[in-house]
């Protein structure tokens, strides 16, 4: 099916082609930003875009209000860190692992909470984040817990890891663009408007629900294992509540539910953080305080607002009949 | 003795988890919405005990309605900025409404720890015994005078909230909006009102079980996180929006960790209840006591 002239896929266009320039722009800039700590600083801000996009894929584009982005991102890098610690294996094969490991975890998670939704799904997914995290810090004899586990680096430098991460963020902005508009995307996004409507025409809910999830997961996965041996040490932190509240605080600042949000929410909130970190620490008091502003007044984030001063319409969460109380 | 003493412990904390629970569930029922802010409704009750007793030399009984009245005003003002367009023409917020509900109130909590950590530090401070008897010994039971006073006026609270709710003329409007929004506002009930006396209510609640447990889990800024959990397994188990469901699933989820961290696994014992509630999500979203959702 030819779908290249509906207006929703007109706008996706407009998103990637602006994802492909944010990129861009993030790759000439080690021309510019020669110090090697904001170079980590921006390294660290994709791992968060990673996980901030893939969150978007369930939240935004599934209607699958998921609580555990940054639990799968810490599984991807202690499956990579516990397989390099006990089997020595290299950075490949560790991190095609990552991307197993949490994807078929995905898989079952989903599968199980199918039929949860808004505050079920939230408290199901919450209680699966705080489960791991316990688990991996309380196996101090497996992964020794909160000491966190040293991983192996994959470069010298930190500019091969620099472009390392543009490079799968390209990847997955691409692949993402290209399911997006695909059949499949015009499924998901079926599913996040109307379930019941969606099924009634003849959309696979199951099938589809459960490949979001597990690939949201995998993506996430992706993103911690490339952290890990980007830090060269994992601990359970990466799986705090709080990190999958800095990631839902990128989406919502970026604009949840476009291709552009998530990434110039993570870059932005990100870097600006290292800046509120030399002013004393008050980044997360910044965000959570930004977040409550922009779901509370602007829903369609900073990407809308932007469209907004080119009067685009913004793209709006489509509107249905309130369920019946 | 060792069970019956794991059995009162297990009472007592349950008490404790009944407080915060009550007041989750009543948002539930109301508002259709877990308040993912509320272990900090909890946390900042714990400090307003603690503070105002070390700080100003004050006595912890009257730290208590201190900590109570920060915790009803706290509430109060989270409904009036966040919550109050859950319901005002919310029929435009279609599919994100539960999604701002979770967005919003789990930014709160970060905000709220965040801000209590640049405040007034991320040290704990230990809360001061409402007495100072540190041993009772009840027959062949001991147990620590503060624990046991601290659950007597839990218990006492969560009549008296009980009572209010059951047949006072707020709580019966309370009841009301929860069973059917739409018909309360028909028969002239003010259903924003209503909203706005739950939250606080909750608020007020999560705050004195801060506050009675600051001697005994010395408030952090992060310490509202644990008993939040156990408050949304309790509001599973006990069925989401049930008041006798939540208390009695309090008292149950109590025993169950008390016991099952000498018999199953000391380590592991904060993942127990996290399990159920997946089961029970699952399995049997009414809960143990709720009745099924019905929807038209």
């Amino acid at each position: 099916m030819k779908t290249g002239g509906h207006p929703s896929n007109r706008r996706l266009r407009i998103e990637f082609l602006v994802s492909l320039a944010i990129l861009l722009a993030v790759a000439v800039l080690p021309a510019i930003v020669k110090n090697a700590y904001w170079q980590g600083v921006i390294v660290v801000s994709m791992y968060f875009a990673m996980l901030a996009i893939a969150w978007n894929i369930l939240a935004g584009y599934t209607g699958q209000f998921s609580l555990a982005p940054a639990t799968f991102g810490m599984i991807g890098a202690y499956s990579t860190g516990l397989l390099a610690y006990y089997y020595n294996t290299g950075f490949a094969i560790g991190i095609s692992a990552a991307i197993i490991v949490s994807g078929l975890i995905g898989l079952v998670l989903g599968r199980i909470v199918l039929r949860l939704r808004g505050p079920y799904l939230a408290l199901t997914t919450l209680s699966f984040a705080e489960i791991m995290r316990l688990v991996i810090s309380n196996s101090i004899d497996f992964t020794r817990g909160d000491l966190g586990l040293n991983v192996p680096g994959i470069f010298q430098d930190r500019l091969p890891y620099y472009y390392m991460m543009v490079l799968v963020l390209l990847i997955v902005q691409v692949g993402l663009f290209y399911l997006l508009r695909s059949r499949a995307g015009l499924y998901l996004r079926a599913i996040r408007d109307d379930e019941i409507a969606a099924a009634s025409r003849g959309v696979r809910i199951v099938y589809w629900k459960t490949f979001a999830f597990t690939l949201s997961a995998a993506i996430c996965g992706l993103a911690g294992a490339l952290y890990g041996h980007f830090a060269q040490f994992v601990s359970p932190e990466l799986g705090l509540l709080q990190q999958t509240g800095v990631v839902i605080s990128m989406v919502v600042i970026g604009g949840l539910g476009t291709m552009v949000g998530p990434l110039i929410g993570a870059l932005l909130v990100y870097v600006a953080s290292e800046f509120l970190r030399d002013v004393g620490n008050y980044q997360l008091v910044v965000f959570a305080l930004l977040v409550i502003i922009f779901a509370r007044f602007f829903r369609a984030g900073l990407w809308g607002i932007l469209l907004a001063l080119f009067g685009i319409r913004a793209p709006r969460p489509v509107a249905v009949a309130p369920a019946a109380e | 003795m060792l069970t019956l003493d794991l059995l009162i412990n297990g009472l007592i904390i349950g008490v404790f988890y009944a407080l915060m629970a009550i007041g989750l569930s009543l948002i539930f029922g109301i508002l259709k919405v877990v308040n993912f802010a509320h272990g900090e409704f909890y946390m900042v009750g714990a400090y307003a005990y603690t503070l105002s007793a070390l700080a100003l030399g004050i006595s912890p009984w009257v730290s208590l309605p201190f900590a109570l009245l920060v915790g009803l005003l706290l509430g109060l003002v989270v409904e009036r900025l966040l919550m109050r367009p859950l319901y005002s023409g919310y029929t435009s917020w279609g599919v994100m409404r539960d999604e701002y509900a979770v967005i919003v109130t789990f930014a709160l909590s970060i905000f709220l720890i965040n801000i209590v950590d640049k405040v007034v530090g991320p040290y704990a401070y230990k809360g001061p015994a409402l007495i100072g008897i540190s041993r009772i010994t009840i027959g062949p039971l001991a147990i620590s005078g503060h624990r046991l006073i601290a659950a007597m006026v839990a218990v006492t609270v969560i009549i008296v909230v009980a009572f209010i709710i059951r047949y006072s003329f707020w709580g019966r409007q309370i009841q009301a909006v929860s069973q059917n929004r739409l018909g309360a506002s028909l028969a002239g009930i003010d259903t924003a009102k209503a909203s706005a006396i739950v939250f606080s209510l909750a608020g007020g609640l999560a705050a004195v079980s801060g506050a009675l447990l600051a001697n005994i889990f010395n408030p952090t800024p992060d310490v509202g996180v644990f008993p939040a959990i156990k408050s949304y397994v309790i509001v599973v188990l006990g069925g989401m929006g049930s008041v006798p469901g939540s208390i009695i699933a309090s008292l149950i989820l109590g025993v169950f960790e008390s016991f099952g961290g000498v018999y199953i696994s000391y380590q592991y014992r904060d993942t127990f209840g996290l399990f159920i509630l997946i089961l029970f999500l699952l399995f049997r979203p009414q809960g143990l006591f709720g009745e099924k959702a019905r929807e038209v």
